[in-house]
Protein backbone atom coordinates (compact mmCIF):
# COMPACT_ATOMS: atom_id res chain seq x y z
CA UNK A 1 0.00 0.00 0.00
CA UNK A 2 1.43 3.47 -1.15
CA UNK A 3 2.28 5.69 1.91
CA UNK A 4 -0.26 8.21 0.42
CA UNK A 5 -3.24 5.90 1.05
CA UNK A 6 -2.39 5.31 4.32
CA UNK A 7 -2.43 8.32 5.41
CA UNK A 8 -5.57 8.93 4.16
CA UNK A 9 -7.12 6.10 5.61
CA UNK A 10 -5.86 6.75 9.02
CA UNK A 11 -6.59 10.23 8.53
CA UNK A 12 -10.27 8.78 8.31
CA UNK A 13 -10.21 6.65 10.72
CA UNK A 14 -9.35 9.16 13.08
CA UNK A 15 -12.12 11.40 12.18
CA UNK A 16 -14.72 8.43 12.37
CA UNK A 17 -12.68 7.96 16.09
CA UNK A 18 -13.36 11.27 17.02
CA UNK A 19 -17.46 10.98 15.97
CA UNK A 20 -17.77 7.74 17.56
CA UNK A 21 -15.73 8.78 20.68
CA UNK A 22 -17.82 11.86 21.00
CA UNK A 23 -20.45 10.75 23.29
CA UNK A 24 -17.81 10.00 25.86
CA UNK A 25 -16.15 13.04 25.37
CA UNK A 26 -18.76 15.05 25.83
CA UNK A 27 -20.35 13.11 29.08
CA UNK A 28 -17.25 13.37 30.44
CA UNK A 29 -16.61 16.90 29.92
CA UNK A 30 -19.69 18.53 30.74
CA UNK A 31 -20.07 16.19 33.92
CA UNK A 32 -17.55 18.02 35.50
CA UNK A 33 -19.48 21.62 34.94
CA UNK A 34 -21.93 23.08 37.48
CA UNK A 35 -25.16 23.55 36.13
CA UNK A 36 -24.23 27.42 35.50
CA UNK A 37 -20.67 26.65 33.88
CA UNK A 38 -22.62 24.16 31.60
CA UNK A 39 -25.01 27.03 30.65
CA UNK A 40 -21.82 28.81 29.62
CA UNK A 41 -19.68 29.90 32.71
CA UNK A 42 -16.07 29.29 32.58
CA UNK A 43 -14.39 26.43 34.21
CA UNK A 44 -15.14 22.94 35.91
CA UNK A 45 -16.57 21.45 39.24
CA UNK A 46 -17.43 18.58 41.11
CA UNK A 47 -20.59 20.01 41.65
CA UNK A 48 -22.67 17.96 39.38
CA UNK A 49 -21.16 14.50 40.65
CA UNK A 50 -21.76 15.69 44.30
CA UNK A 51 -25.46 16.34 43.17
CA UNK A 52 -25.58 12.97 41.35
CA UNK A 53 -25.55 10.79 44.80
CA UNK A 54 -28.16 13.32 45.78
CA UNK A 55 -30.42 13.24 42.68
CA UNK A 56 -30.31 9.30 41.74
CA UNK A 57 -30.29 6.17 44.53
CA UNK A 58 -27.07 5.32 41.95
CA UNK A 59 -25.69 2.65 44.27
CA UNK A 60 -29.37 1.14 44.54
CA UNK A 61 -29.68 1.48 40.82
CA UNK A 62 -26.24 -0.43 40.36
CA UNK A 63 -27.24 -2.80 42.54
CA UNK A 64 -30.81 -3.10 41.46
CA UNK A 65 -29.35 -3.94 37.34
CA UNK A 66 -26.96 -6.78 38.36
CA UNK A 67 -29.68 -8.62 40.32
CA UNK A 68 -32.35 -8.36 37.38
CA UNK A 69 -29.40 -8.78 34.60
CA UNK A 70 -28.09 -11.68 36.56
CA UNK A 71 -31.50 -13.33 37.14
CA UNK A 72 -32.74 -13.64 33.79
CA UNK A 73 -29.50 -14.53 32.61
CA UNK A 74 -29.51 -17.21 35.06
CA UNK A 75 -32.97 -18.62 33.76
CA UNK A 76 -31.59 -17.85 29.84
CA UNK A 77 -29.27 -20.01 30.37
CA UNK A 78 -30.69 -23.10 32.15
CA UNK A 79 -33.75 -23.09 29.63
CA UNK A 80 -31.64 -22.55 26.74
CA UNK A 81 -28.49 -24.82 27.48
CA UNK A 82 -31.08 -27.42 28.20
CA UNK A 83 -33.28 -26.90 24.76
CA UNK A 84 -30.26 -26.45 22.90
CA UNK A 85 -29.09 -29.62 23.59
CA UNK A 86 -32.15 -31.59 23.24
CA UNK A 87 -32.81 -30.12 20.14
CA UNK A 88 -29.07 -30.67 18.20
CA UNK A 89 -28.28 -33.66 20.14
CA UNK A 90 -31.69 -35.50 21.55
CA UNK A 91 -33.94 -34.78 18.17
CA UNK A 92 -37.23 -36.82 17.50
CA UNK A 93 -40.14 -36.88 15.30
CA UNK A 94 -41.35 -33.13 17.09
CA UNK A 95 -37.97 -31.58 16.99
CA UNK A 96 -38.69 -29.17 13.99
CA UNK A 97 -41.53 -28.25 15.34
CA UNK A 98 -39.81 -27.25 18.49
CA UNK A 99 -37.26 -25.12 17.64
CA UNK A 100 -39.24 -23.19 15.66
CA UNK A 101 -41.58 -22.73 18.44
CA UNK A 102 -39.00 -21.75 20.37
CA UNK A 103 -36.67 -19.93 17.98
CA UNK A 104 -39.74 -18.52 15.74
CA UNK A 105 -40.54 -16.47 19.06
CA UNK A 106 -37.68 -14.40 18.07
CA UNK A 107 -40.05 -12.77 15.31
CA UNK A 108 -42.56 -11.45 17.53
CA UNK A 109 -41.40 -7.51 18.66
CA UNK A 110 -41.87 -7.10 22.25
CA UNK A 111 -44.29 -3.89 21.45
CA UNK A 112 -46.31 -6.08 20.13
CA UNK A 113 -46.99 -8.52 23.58
CA UNK A 114 -45.78 -6.15 26.24
CA UNK A 115 -49.82 -4.36 26.82
CA UNK A 116 -51.14 -8.39 27.28
CA UNK A 117 -48.24 -9.23 28.94
CA UNK A 118 -47.45 -6.12 31.26
CA UNK A 119 -51.57 -6.72 32.39
CA UNK A 120 -50.48 -10.79 32.57
CA UNK A 121 -47.72 -9.85 34.96
CA UNK A 122 -49.60 -7.35 36.95
CA UNK A 123 -52.68 -9.89 38.03
CA UNK A 124 -49.59 -12.52 38.67
CA UNK A 125 -48.48 -9.82 41.08
CA UNK A 126 -44.88 -9.57 39.99
CA UNK A 127 -44.92 -5.84 38.61
CA UNK A 128 -43.52 -4.16 42.16
CA UNK A 129 -40.38 -6.85 42.95
CA UNK A 130 -38.12 -7.95 40.40
CA UNK A 131 -39.77 -10.86 39.11
CA UNK A 132 -41.47 -9.55 36.87
CA UNK A 133 -39.16 -7.60 34.80
CA UNK A 134 -36.69 -10.72 35.04
CA UNK A 135 -39.19 -13.25 33.57
CA UNK A 136 -39.75 -10.59 30.83
CA UNK A 137 -36.04 -10.20 29.25
CA UNK A 138 -35.63 -14.40 29.92
CA UNK A 139 -38.66 -14.86 27.85
CA UNK A 140 -37.23 -11.81 25.17
CA UNK A 141 -33.74 -13.64 25.35
CA UNK A 142 -34.58 -17.21 25.03
CA UNK A 143 -35.46 -17.76 21.44
CA UNK A 144 -32.07 -16.38 20.53
CA UNK A 145 -30.04 -17.41 23.19
CA UNK A 146 -31.54 -20.95 21.95
CA UNK A 147 -31.12 -20.64 18.70
CA UNK A 148 -27.10 -20.01 19.65
CA UNK A 149 -27.14 -23.11 21.88
CA UNK A 150 -28.10 -25.14 19.51
CA UNK A 151 -26.63 -24.32 16.53
CA UNK A 152 -23.56 -24.25 18.80
CA UNK A 153 -24.41 -28.33 20.30
CA UNK A 154 -25.12 -29.45 16.68
CA UNK A 155 -21.19 -28.40 16.05
CA UNK A 156 -20.20 -31.50 18.46
CA UNK A 157 -19.85 -34.74 16.76
CA UNK A 158 -22.60 -37.04 17.84
CA UNK A 159 -19.72 -39.36 18.50
CA UNK A 160 -18.99 -38.00 21.79
CA UNK A 161 -22.62 -38.57 23.11
CA UNK A 162 -22.71 -41.49 21.39
CA UNK A 163 -19.65 -43.13 23.33
CA UNK A 164 -20.68 -41.97 26.79
CA UNK A 165 -24.04 -43.18 26.36
CA UNK A 166 -22.71 -46.64 26.01
CA UNK A 167 -20.09 -46.23 28.92
CA UNK A 168 -23.45 -46.19 30.97
CA UNK A 169 -24.65 -42.69 31.26
CA UNK A 170 -27.94 -41.12 30.83
CA UNK A 171 -28.77 -38.26 29.01
CA UNK A 172 -28.99 -35.68 32.04
CA UNK A 173 -25.12 -37.23 32.87
CA UNK A 174 -24.12 -36.42 29.25
CA UNK A 175 -25.60 -33.16 29.29
CA UNK A 176 -23.68 -32.20 32.43
CA UNK A 177 -20.58 -33.85 32.64
CA UNK A 178 -19.61 -33.61 28.73
CA UNK A 179 -21.77 -30.88 26.78
CA UNK A 180 -21.58 -28.05 29.13
CA UNK A 181 -18.09 -27.80 29.92
CA UNK A 182 -18.23 -28.02 25.86
CA UNK A 183 -20.18 -25.70 25.78
CA UNK A 184 -18.61 -22.68 27.68
CA UNK A 185 -17.78 -20.42 24.71
CA UNK A 186 -21.55 -20.04 23.62
CA UNK A 187 -22.38 -19.72 27.19
CA UNK A 188 -20.29 -17.21 27.68
CA UNK A 189 -21.47 -15.29 24.41
CA UNK A 190 -25.14 -15.63 25.69
CA UNK A 191 -24.09 -13.73 29.09
CA UNK A 192 -22.16 -10.83 27.49
CA UNK A 193 -24.83 -10.33 24.83
CA UNK A 194 -28.06 -10.53 27.25
CA UNK A 195 -26.17 -8.67 29.90
CA UNK A 196 -25.22 -5.82 27.80
CA UNK A 197 -28.85 -6.11 26.32
CA UNK A 198 -30.54 -6.27 29.81
CA UNK A 199 -28.64 -3.75 31.30
CA UNK A 200 -29.04 -1.31 28.35
CA UNK A 201 -32.96 -1.72 27.99
CA UNK A 202 -35.42 1.11 28.94
CA UNK A 203 -38.90 -0.40 28.18
CA UNK A 204 -39.30 -3.51 30.38
CA UNK A 205 -37.72 -2.02 33.77
CA UNK A 206 -40.23 1.26 33.23
CA UNK A 207 -43.01 -0.76 32.89
CA UNK A 208 -42.43 -3.89 35.19
CA UNK A 209 -40.23 -2.24 37.93
CA UNK A 210 -43.09 -0.42 39.25
CA UNK A 211 -41.38 0.09 42.67
CA UNK A 212 -38.83 2.72 41.96
CA UNK A 213 -36.77 1.19 44.55
CA UNK A 214 -36.14 -0.94 42.33
CA UNK A 215 -35.71 0.70 39.05
CA UNK A 216 -32.25 -0.27 37.11
CA UNK A 217 -29.90 2.17 36.28
CA UNK A 218 -31.11 3.06 32.63
CA UNK A 219 -34.63 3.40 33.52
CA UNK A 220 -33.75 5.47 36.38
CA UNK A 221 -31.88 7.82 33.84
CA UNK A 222 -34.22 7.51 31.24
CA UNK A 223 -36.90 8.58 34.07
CA UNK A 224 -35.09 11.38 35.33
CA UNK A 225 -34.51 12.76 31.77
CA UNK A 226 -37.88 12.67 30.99
CA UNK A 227 -39.23 14.78 33.99
CA UNK A 228 -39.08 18.40 34.30
CA UNK A 229 -36.44 19.15 36.69
CA UNK A 230 -33.05 17.99 34.94
CA UNK A 231 -30.06 19.05 36.10
CA UNK A 232 -28.14 17.92 32.86
CA UNK A 233 -24.44 17.57 34.21
CA UNK A 234 -26.13 16.01 36.58
CA UNK A 235 -28.07 13.45 34.41
CA UNK A 236 -24.82 12.98 32.17
CA UNK A 237 -22.65 12.13 35.25
CA UNK A 238 -25.29 9.52 35.46
CA UNK A 239 -25.34 8.33 32.09
CA UNK A 240 -21.41 7.76 32.38
CA UNK A 241 -21.98 5.95 35.80
CA UNK A 242 -24.39 3.71 33.89
CA UNK A 243 -21.90 2.77 30.51
CA UNK A 244 -19.05 1.99 32.70
CA UNK A 245 -19.87 -1.69 33.73
CA UNK A 246 -21.33 -2.01 30.50
CA UNK A 247 -18.06 -0.79 29.03
CA UNK A 248 -15.75 -2.88 31.19
CA UNK A 249 -17.90 -6.11 30.19
CA UNK A 250 -17.74 -5.11 26.33
CA UNK A 251 -13.90 -4.45 26.44
CA UNK A 252 -13.00 -7.67 28.27
CA UNK A 253 -15.36 -9.68 26.14
CA UNK A 254 -15.04 -8.07 23.04
CA UNK A 255 -14.45 -11.45 21.04
CA UNK A 256 -17.95 -13.29 22.43
CA UNK A 257 -19.53 -9.83 21.62
CA UNK A 258 -18.90 -10.07 18.13
CA UNK A 259 -19.61 -13.56 17.95
CA UNK A 260 -22.76 -12.94 19.40
CA UNK A 261 -24.12 -10.26 17.08
CA UNK A 262 -22.80 -11.94 13.91
CA UNK A 263 -24.64 -15.31 15.22
CA UNK A 264 -27.54 -15.39 13.06
CA UNK A 265 -25.29 -14.86 9.54
CA UNK A 266 -25.31 -18.47 9.38
CA UNK A 267 -22.66 -20.67 7.09
CA UNK B 1 -37.36 -55.77 11.26
CA UNK B 2 -34.58 -53.19 12.58
CA UNK B 3 -32.36 -53.64 15.37
CA UNK B 4 -34.94 -53.58 18.37
CA UNK B 5 -32.20 -52.45 20.50
CA UNK B 6 -31.16 -49.56 18.57
CA UNK B 7 -35.16 -48.48 18.05
CA UNK B 8 -35.36 -48.69 21.90
CA UNK B 9 -32.48 -46.41 22.31
CA UNK B 10 -33.14 -44.15 19.75
CA UNK B 11 -36.51 -44.15 21.51
CA UNK B 12 -35.28 -43.15 24.84
CA UNK B 13 -33.21 -40.61 22.89
CA UNK B 14 -36.30 -38.91 21.71
CA UNK B 15 -37.99 -39.19 25.02
CA UNK B 16 -35.12 -37.27 26.77
CA UNK B 17 -35.09 -34.90 23.92
CA UNK B 18 -38.75 -33.49 24.77
CA UNK B 19 -37.98 -33.68 28.53
CA UNK B 20 -34.69 -31.44 27.45
CA UNK B 21 -36.67 -28.91 25.27
CA UNK B 22 -40.05 -28.84 26.95
CA UNK B 23 -39.31 -26.35 29.43
CA UNK B 24 -38.41 -23.58 27.16
CA UNK B 25 -40.99 -24.38 24.55
CA UNK B 26 -43.59 -23.45 27.49
CA UNK B 27 -41.71 -20.75 28.80
CA UNK B 28 -41.80 -19.30 25.68
CA UNK B 29 -45.39 -19.94 24.69
CA UNK B 30 -46.41 -18.74 28.01
CA UNK B 31 -44.63 -15.04 28.04
CA UNK B 32 -44.41 -14.87 24.13
CA UNK B 33 -46.79 -16.91 22.58
CA UNK B 34 -49.56 -16.70 24.55
CA UNK B 35 -49.64 -12.46 25.28
CA UNK B 36 -49.67 -12.37 21.20
CA UNK B 37 -52.86 -14.09 21.07
CA UNK B 38 -54.28 -12.35 23.77
CA UNK B 39 -52.89 -9.05 21.66
CA UNK B 40 -55.14 -9.64 18.60
CA UNK B 41 -58.07 -10.65 21.15
CA UNK B 42 -57.67 -7.63 23.30
CA UNK B 43 -57.43 -5.36 20.16
CA UNK B 44 -61.04 -5.84 19.28
CA UNK B 45 -62.35 -4.99 22.70
CA UNK B 46 -62.82 -2.36 24.17
CA UNK B 47 -60.01 -2.43 26.93
CA UNK B 48 -58.37 0.01 29.88
CA UNK B 49 -56.42 -2.81 31.44
CA UNK B 50 -59.01 -4.91 34.00
CA UNK B 51 -62.12 -5.06 32.23
CA UNK B 52 -62.95 -5.18 28.39
CA UNK B 53 -65.68 -5.31 26.17
CA UNK B 54 -66.22 -6.94 22.91
CA UNK B 55 -66.12 -4.43 20.09
CA UNK B 56 -65.15 -6.84 16.90
CA UNK B 57 -62.69 -6.77 13.87
CA UNK B 58 -64.60 -3.46 13.08
CA UNK B 59 -61.85 -1.69 16.07
CA UNK B 60 -59.21 -2.06 13.12
CA UNK B 61 -61.36 -0.13 10.46
CA UNK B 62 -61.76 2.39 12.84
CA UNK B 63 -58.13 2.60 13.40
CA UNK B 64 -57.03 2.44 9.89
CA UNK B 65 -59.14 5.51 9.11
CA UNK B 66 -57.44 7.49 11.69
CA UNK B 67 -55.47 10.04 10.03
CA UNK B 68 -53.16 9.69 13.20
CA UNK B 69 -52.55 6.27 12.52
CA UNK B 70 -51.14 7.11 9.19
CA UNK B 71 -49.29 9.99 10.36
CA UNK B 72 -47.28 7.55 12.87
CA UNK B 73 -47.05 5.00 9.94
CA UNK B 74 -45.04 7.75 7.73
CA UNK B 75 -42.64 8.57 10.41
CA UNK B 76 -41.86 4.78 10.10
CA UNK B 77 -41.52 5.01 5.94
CA UNK B 78 -39.84 8.04 6.66
CA UNK B 79 -37.15 6.17 8.97
CA UNK B 80 -36.62 3.83 6.71
CA UNK B 81 -34.90 6.47 4.32
CA UNK B 82 -32.47 5.74 6.88
CA UNK B 83 -31.87 1.87 6.64
CA UNK B 84 -29.40 2.39 3.43
CA UNK B 85 -27.10 5.40 5.04
CA UNK B 86 -27.04 3.00 8.29
CA UNK B 87 -25.53 0.36 6.14
CA UNK B 88 -23.49 1.94 3.65
CA UNK B 89 -21.45 4.22 6.44
CA UNK B 90 -20.10 0.92 8.42
CA UNK B 91 -19.66 -0.38 5.06
CA UNK B 92 -17.29 2.14 4.37
CA UNK B 93 -15.68 2.14 8.16
CA UNK B 94 -14.93 -1.38 7.43
CA UNK B 95 -13.30 -1.27 4.43
CA UNK B 96 -10.98 1.12 6.00
CA UNK B 97 -10.66 -0.61 8.91
CA UNK B 98 -9.93 -4.19 6.81
CA UNK B 99 -6.55 -2.18 4.90
CA UNK B 100 -5.42 -3.10 8.88
CA UNK B 101 -3.03 0.11 8.78
CA UNK B 102 -0.77 0.38 11.64
CA UNK B 103 -3.69 1.11 14.90
CA UNK B 104 -6.62 -0.51 13.35
CA UNK B 105 -7.56 -2.59 16.36
CA UNK B 106 -8.16 0.73 18.04
CA UNK B 107 -10.01 2.20 16.34
CA UNK B 108 -11.87 -0.80 15.98
CA UNK B 109 -12.22 -0.41 19.98
CA UNK B 110 -13.41 2.63 19.72
CA UNK B 111 -15.79 2.06 16.75
CA UNK B 112 -17.50 -0.72 18.51
CA UNK B 113 -17.29 1.07 21.92
CA UNK B 114 -20.97 2.90 21.54
CA UNK B 115 -22.71 -0.78 21.18
CA UNK B 116 -22.11 -1.15 25.01
CA UNK B 117 -23.82 1.92 25.83
CA UNK B 118 -27.79 2.36 26.13
CA UNK B 119 -29.39 4.49 23.56
CA UNK B 120 -31.25 6.11 26.61
CA UNK B 121 -27.55 7.68 26.77
CA UNK B 122 -26.85 8.48 23.42
CA UNK B 123 -30.39 9.78 23.21
CA UNK B 124 -29.61 12.01 25.95
CA UNK B 125 -26.23 13.17 24.37
CA UNK B 126 -27.72 13.53 21.18
CA UNK B 127 -30.25 15.99 22.38
CA UNK B 128 -27.49 18.47 23.56
CA UNK B 129 -25.83 18.14 20.20
CA UNK B 130 -28.73 19.08 18.10
CA UNK B 131 -30.19 21.93 21.24
CA UNK B 132 -30.09 25.72 19.58
CA UNK B 133 -26.35 26.14 21.41
CA UNK B 134 -25.42 22.82 20.60
CA UNK B 135 -22.57 21.46 19.15
CA UNK B 136 -24.00 20.87 15.71
CA UNK B 137 -24.78 24.94 15.86
CA UNK B 138 -21.09 25.47 16.90
CA UNK B 139 -19.46 23.06 14.49
CA UNK B 140 -21.63 24.77 11.45
CA UNK B 141 -20.24 28.52 12.95
CA UNK B 142 -16.33 27.38 13.43
CA UNK B 143 -16.65 26.50 9.58
CA UNK B 144 -18.53 29.57 8.36
CA UNK B 145 -21.89 28.42 8.36
CA UNK B 146 -23.05 30.15 11.41
CA UNK B 147 -25.87 31.65 9.28
CA UNK B 148 -27.75 27.80 8.98
CA UNK B 149 -28.84 27.62 12.21
CA UNK B 150 -30.46 24.71 13.36
CA UNK B 151 -32.94 23.83 15.79
CA UNK B 152 -34.20 20.39 14.52
CA UNK B 153 -36.02 19.23 17.90
CA UNK B 154 -38.41 21.95 17.37
CA UNK B 155 -39.73 21.05 14.36
CA UNK B 156 -41.44 17.91 13.54
CA UNK B 157 -39.47 16.75 10.62
CA UNK B 158 -36.33 18.16 12.18
CA UNK B 159 -37.11 16.05 15.40
CA UNK B 160 -37.52 12.84 12.95
CA UNK B 161 -34.48 13.88 11.10
CA UNK B 162 -32.21 14.31 14.40
CA UNK B 163 -33.93 10.65 15.72
CA UNK B 164 -32.58 9.36 12.55
CA UNK B 165 -29.25 10.70 12.56
CA UNK B 166 -28.91 9.13 16.06
CA UNK B 167 -30.25 6.21 14.68
CA UNK B 168 -27.74 5.97 11.92
CA UNK B 169 -25.11 6.79 14.40
CA UNK B 170 -26.28 4.09 17.00
CA UNK B 171 -26.24 1.39 14.45
CA UNK B 172 -22.53 1.86 13.09
CA UNK B 173 -21.10 -0.08 15.69
CA UNK B 174 -23.32 -3.72 14.51
CA UNK B 175 -23.19 -2.98 11.21
CA UNK B 176 -19.61 -2.38 11.10
CA UNK B 177 -19.00 -5.41 13.18
CA UNK B 178 -21.21 -7.69 10.68
CA UNK B 179 -18.98 -6.10 7.19
CA UNK B 180 -16.00 -6.87 8.57
CA UNK B 181 -16.38 -10.53 9.86
CA UNK B 182 -17.60 -10.63 6.43
CA UNK B 183 -14.18 -8.96 5.07
CA UNK B 184 -12.24 -11.64 6.98
CA UNK B 185 -13.15 -14.01 5.04
CA UNK B 186 -12.62 -12.95 1.72
CA UNK B 187 -11.19 -14.48 -0.65
CA UNK B 188 -7.91 -12.08 -1.73
CA UNK B 189 -6.74 -13.89 -4.12
CA UNK B 190 -9.51 -12.63 -6.45
CA UNK B 191 -8.73 -9.38 -5.70
CA UNK B 192 -5.16 -9.51 -6.98
CA UNK B 193 -6.66 -11.13 -10.24
CA UNK B 194 -8.78 -8.75 -10.86
CA UNK B 195 -6.03 -6.23 -9.99
CA UNK B 196 -3.52 -7.82 -12.39
CA UNK B 197 -6.51 -7.23 -15.25
CA UNK B 198 -6.34 -4.20 -14.43
CA UNK B 199 -9.24 -2.87 -12.52
CA UNK B 200 -8.94 -0.36 -9.95
CA UNK B 201 -9.87 -0.39 -6.03
CA UNK B 202 -13.92 0.79 -6.90
CA UNK B 203 -14.18 -1.78 -9.48
CA UNK B 204 -12.91 -4.29 -7.13
CA UNK B 205 -14.89 -3.35 -4.39
CA UNK B 206 -17.76 -3.65 -6.70
CA UNK B 207 -17.67 -6.30 -9.05
CA UNK B 208 -15.30 -8.13 -6.61
CA UNK B 209 -15.60 -7.28 -3.07
CA UNK B 210 -19.33 -6.92 -2.36
CA UNK B 211 -20.52 -10.15 -4.18
CA UNK B 212 -19.12 -11.59 -1.68
CA UNK B 213 -20.46 -10.29 0.96
CA UNK B 214 -23.66 -10.35 -0.14
CA UNK B 215 -25.05 -12.69 2.85
CA UNK B 216 -23.74 -10.00 5.37
CA UNK B 217 -25.21 -7.21 3.23
CA UNK B 218 -28.31 -9.01 3.61
CA UNK B 219 -27.74 -9.56 7.85
CA UNK B 220 -27.32 -6.16 8.42
CA UNK B 221 -30.20 -5.14 6.29
CA UNK B 222 -32.57 -7.35 8.10
CA UNK B 223 -31.09 -6.05 11.46
CA UNK B 224 -31.38 -2.60 10.73
CA UNK B 225 -34.86 -2.62 9.29
CA UNK B 226 -35.97 -4.75 12.29
CA UNK B 227 -34.57 -2.00 14.67
CA UNK B 228 -35.92 0.74 12.60
CA UNK B 229 -39.12 -0.54 13.63
CA UNK B 230 -39.15 -1.84 16.81
CA UNK B 231 -35.71 -0.25 18.49
CA UNK B 232 -36.22 3.40 18.56
CA UNK B 233 -38.26 3.47 21.73
CA UNK B 234 -35.35 4.52 24.30
CA UNK B 235 -33.95 7.25 21.51
CA UNK B 236 -37.65 8.71 20.96
CA UNK B 237 -38.43 8.35 24.68
CA UNK B 238 -35.65 10.45 25.74
CA UNK B 239 -34.91 12.57 22.77
CA UNK B 240 -38.50 14.26 21.98
CA UNK B 241 -41.12 11.86 23.73
CA UNK B 242 -43.07 11.44 20.17
CA UNK B 243 -43.50 15.23 19.81
CA UNK B 244 -43.19 17.58 18.26
CA UNK B 245 -47.05 17.05 17.99
CA UNK B 246 -46.84 13.54 15.95
CA UNK B 247 -43.74 13.75 14.39
CA UNK B 248 -41.31 11.67 15.81
CA UNK B 249 -44.07 9.01 16.68
CA UNK B 250 -43.66 5.82 15.57
CA UNK B 251 -45.67 2.68 15.90
CA UNK B 252 -43.83 0.86 18.66
CA UNK B 253 -43.80 4.60 20.33
CA UNK B 254 -47.55 4.78 19.69
CA UNK B 255 -48.09 1.05 21.55
CA UNK B 256 -46.66 2.55 24.75
CA UNK B 257 -48.45 6.12 24.73
CA UNK B 258 -51.68 4.63 23.90
CA UNK B 259 -51.51 2.45 26.55
CA UNK B 260 -50.27 3.74 29.11
CA UNK B 261 -50.45 7.53 28.62
CA UNK B 262 -54.47 7.47 27.21
CA UNK B 263 -55.17 4.33 29.41
CA UNK B 264 -56.42 2.59 26.16
CA UNK B 265 -55.23 -0.57 26.66
CA UNK B 266 -57.38 -1.98 23.70
CA UNK B 267 -55.75 0.32 20.87
CA UNK B 268 -52.46 -0.03 22.33
CA UNK B 269 -52.68 -4.21 21.68
CA UNK B 270 -54.64 -3.17 18.43
CA UNK B 271 -51.01 -1.48 16.91
CA UNK B 272 -48.55 -3.94 18.52
CA UNK B 273 -50.53 -6.42 16.58
CA UNK B 274 -50.55 -4.02 13.54
CA UNK B 275 -46.87 -3.87 14.16
CA UNK B 276 -45.76 -7.72 14.53
CA UNK B 277 -48.10 -7.75 11.07
CA UNK B 278 -45.86 -5.66 9.33
CA UNK B 279 -42.95 -7.60 10.63
CA UNK B 280 -43.89 -10.92 9.31
CA UNK B 281 -45.28 -9.76 6.10
CA UNK B 282 -41.39 -8.05 5.99
CA UNK B 283 -39.85 -11.22 7.70
CA UNK B 284 -42.51 -13.26 4.96
CA UNK B 285 -41.06 -10.75 1.71
CA UNK B 286 -36.71 -11.33 2.81
CA UNK B 287 -37.41 -15.30 3.00
CA UNK B 288 -38.82 -15.19 -0.43
CA UNK B 289 -36.52 -12.68 -1.93
CA UNK B 290 -33.49 -14.27 -0.98
CA UNK B 291 -35.13 -17.94 -1.93
CA UNK B 292 -36.13 -17.06 -5.36
CA UNK B 293 -32.33 -15.49 -5.65
CA UNK B 294 -30.86 -18.69 -5.18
Amino acid sequence: MNSFRKVFTLFSMSIFAVVMFYPFTFMIEQSFKSKEQFLGAPGHSLASWEKLFTVMPIGRQLINSVLVCMGAIAIILIFSTFAGFGLAKLTFRGTPYFFLGIVGAMLIPLHSIIIPAYVNISKLNLLTGYWGAIIMYAALGTPFATFLMTSYFRGIPDEIIEASVVDGLNYRGVFRKIAMPLAFPAIATVVVLQFIQIWCDLLVGLLFLQDPNKRTITVGLGALSAGRTTDIPVLLAGSLVSAIPAIIVYLIFQRQLVAGLTAGIGK
Amino acid sequence: MANPKKSALSRERGRSGLLFGAPALIFVFLFLGLPIVQALYYSMTKWNGLSATWIGPSTFINEFKNPIFWRVMQNNALLLIAVPIAILIPMAIAYLLNEKVAGWKFFRSIYFLPTAISWVVIGMVAIRVFAQEGVLNQLLKAIGLGFIKTDLLSSEHGALLAVAITFIYSMVGTNTMIFLTGMANLDISLNEAARLDGAGDIRIFASVTLPQLKRFVQFSFVITVISAFTALFSLIFVMTGGGPGFGTTTLEFFVYQSAFAKGDFGAGAMLGFILFVIMAGLGAAQLTLTRSKE
